[in-house]
């Protein structure tokens, strides 16, 4: 068992069997470079995870502890100068299961706590999770327009006025697509 | 155990204490500062309601394209996002709804691959269309002018099918140059260079070619304006690879006979081709030996046929037909052909009356009856004609 601390004053400690703990790839790699050391007497704190967050993230790994590895692709790095063409293949159709689906917090009041899962998510690199709640995110932006997404996603729009008017003669075609 | 073991002993403990704590230190620096360390806002521990890149760029991906497009609106940051992750982002690939049809075979579906074109009517100013097999239009967009909006539509949009460059200026190097851009997909099956080339150089119609390369299996130039001579030399076409089908036929009334330094090894290239060669039609390329046809039919011979060969069935013979059609061509002439390669094949006159000199009607051939081949050799304008891809939009 591995012991994982929240960043809060004081840390809340949550207790995790290894192989659930492993599917984030940042502490695997962090487990297996420490190998030798006792590391079930050792917490690991996660200074940027919060307790509900964590509370959140060790539900979900032990749920899926038992789930097959994902199937890993080398990312396509965004390169101007990679002379290699654009890799056709679309991504494969992510599913949200049911348990999920009940898992993720999707009310709307709860977006940040969704948004603050989807950092850990991040930076504990745990792709899987990271897929379903992007694909949550996706879905729930699909059709939206471009103010309702803006607040959505809590983001300013740090545009001028002008620099508006360009855009969107520059991407004006898109309504025909 | 003695003092002094004991106090060793302790000594080790305390040290590995200290070294597994230094080690800890290390992997919450990078945990905290993770791949994104550069991205985050100084408040981010406190911050978390807004998403790093990686989850918004996977969030993109599962968007729509004409929304990821539209998405640019949303603010600077994520204009920047969607612009610099373009290559990842999902392309649409414009093509009719394909019709419930049960009986349709797998293949057939596959080949109703959409044609693109690109006019260039007014000065500027860019329409791109896309369109089925039989000219019908799917969908049209304008573009105003500026390179900024062709590089825009095709971060979105997947280019199969036949690339038509139609009216006016529409190959121009601008819209070349845009089309041959590294993180691109661009991969047509066929392109076809109609309309005029006065705006067109070598070097980006040979950089196009090349990016086309791996998949294009085609290439026209036909009914071309204002192409000058020196844009097309083996170099330049060899840069497309190893074609099946070739066809350089300008558009010359009255205007003095081109004469492009096409020679041998684009013929020899086709001849190469992935499957079997399908036509070679050229029209004013002086460098084209009757020893470079001599060596083609020979290739040409040596070629199994392949079952899996999309090729030109002759109705006439029901054979696989490969046609060389020379035109206006200095060094190639029946005369000159029969001279070198009467022993390898037949000869025959075209009864009709099209031909504008009797010595065109001369035609030859050779047939590979047990692989279900021919093989024939031409000389008047007329049998461009078998390949001229019209207008797709023509009469529609």
């Amino acid at each position: 068992m591995i012991q994982l601390c929240s960043n809060d004053d004081p840390p809340v400690s949550f207790t995790v069997p290894r192989k659930a703990v492993e599917l984030s790839k940042t502490i695997k790699t962090m487990l297996e470079d420490l190998e030798g050391f006792d590391m079930e007497q050792t917490p690991i704190p996660l200074p940027n995870v919060d307790a509900p967050t964590l509370e959140l993230i060790v539900k979900w790994v032990e749920q899926h502890q038992d789930d097959p590895p994902p199937v890993e692709k080398p990312r396509v790095e965004d390169d101007d100068s990679d002379d290699s063409d654009a890799d056709d293949d679309q991504e494969p159709e992510v599913v949200i299961p049911e348990w999920d689906k009940k898992f993720l917090p999707t009310d709307d009041e709860q977006k940040n706590q969704l948004f603050k899962l989807l950092n850990a998510a991040n930076y504990l690199e745990i792709k899987p999770l990271l897929d379903i709640g992007c694909k949550y995110v996706a879905d729930k932006i699909s059709g939206q327009t471009v103010e309702w997404v803006r607040d959505y996603l809590n983001m300013e729009n740090d545009y001028t006025p002008e620099e508006e008017a360009k855009l969107k003669e520059e991407i004006a075609w898109a309504e025909g697509l | 155990m003695s003092m002094a073991a004991l106090k060793a002993e302790n000594a080790r403990l305390q040290a590995e204490i200290g070294r597994l704590g230094r080690a800890l230190g290390d992997f919450n620096e990078r945990i905290v500062c993770g791949r994104l360390a550069g991205d985050l806002p100084d408040n981010f521990l406190e911050q978390f309601s807004q998403l790093p890149d990686r989850p918004l760029e996977q969030v993109l991906r599962f968007l729509p394209a004409r929304q990821v497009a539209q998405m640019r609106h949303v603010s600077r940051k994520f204009n920047h996002l969607i612009t610099k992750c373009s290559k990842s982002m999902p392309k649409k690939k414009i093509q009719e709804e394909e019709k419930e049809e049960e009986d349709d075979e797998e293949e057939e579906s596959r080949r109703r691959s959409s044609s693109v074109l690109f006019k260039s009517c007014n000065a500027g100013e860019l329409t791109v269309e896309w369109l089925t097999d039989e000219g019908r239009k799917i969908a049209v967009m304008k573009l105003a002018g500026d390179e900024v909006a062709l590089s825009e539509l095709l971060r979105f949009i997947h280019i199969g099918g036949t690339m038509y460059f139609d009216d006016g200026v529409s190959a121009a190097d601008k819209v070349l140059d845009q089309l041959s851009k590294s993180w691109l997909t661009v991969r047509p099956e066929m392109v076809v260079f109609s309309g005029y080339l006065s705006q067109t150089s070598r070097v980006s119609l040979r950089a196009f070619l090349k990016k086309v390369e791996p998949s294009v299996k085609k290439l026209h130039f036909e009914n071309t304006r204002n192409m000058p001579d020196s844009l097309l030399s083996d170099n330049v076409i060899g840069a497309a690879g190893r074609l099946d089908g070739l066809l350089v036929m300008p558009a010359c009334w009255g205007s003095e006979p081109h004469n492009f330094s096409i020679g041998d090894e684009t013929l020899l290239a086709v001849a190469d081709a992935k499957c079997q060669p399908l036509y070679c039609c050229l029209m004013g390329c002086s460098g084209i030996t009757t020893g470079g046809i001599r060596a083609f039919i020979e290739k040409w011979m040596k070629k199994e046929r392949q079952k899996a060969d999309v090729g030109t069935f002759d109705f006439h013979t029901g054979l696989d037909l490969c046609r060389l059609v020379f035109y206006k061509c200095a060094n190639v002439t029946p005369a000159a052909v029969e001279e070198a390669c009467g022993d390898l094949l037949k000869k025959e006159t075209i009864a009709s009356a099209y031909s504008e000199d009797m010595n065109d009607r001369a035609f030859y051939f050779f047939q590979c009856n047990s692989s279900k081949r021919r093989l024939e050799i031409r000389f008047n304008t007329d049998s461009f004609r078998f390949y001229i891809l019209d207008d797709p939009t023509d009469g529609h």
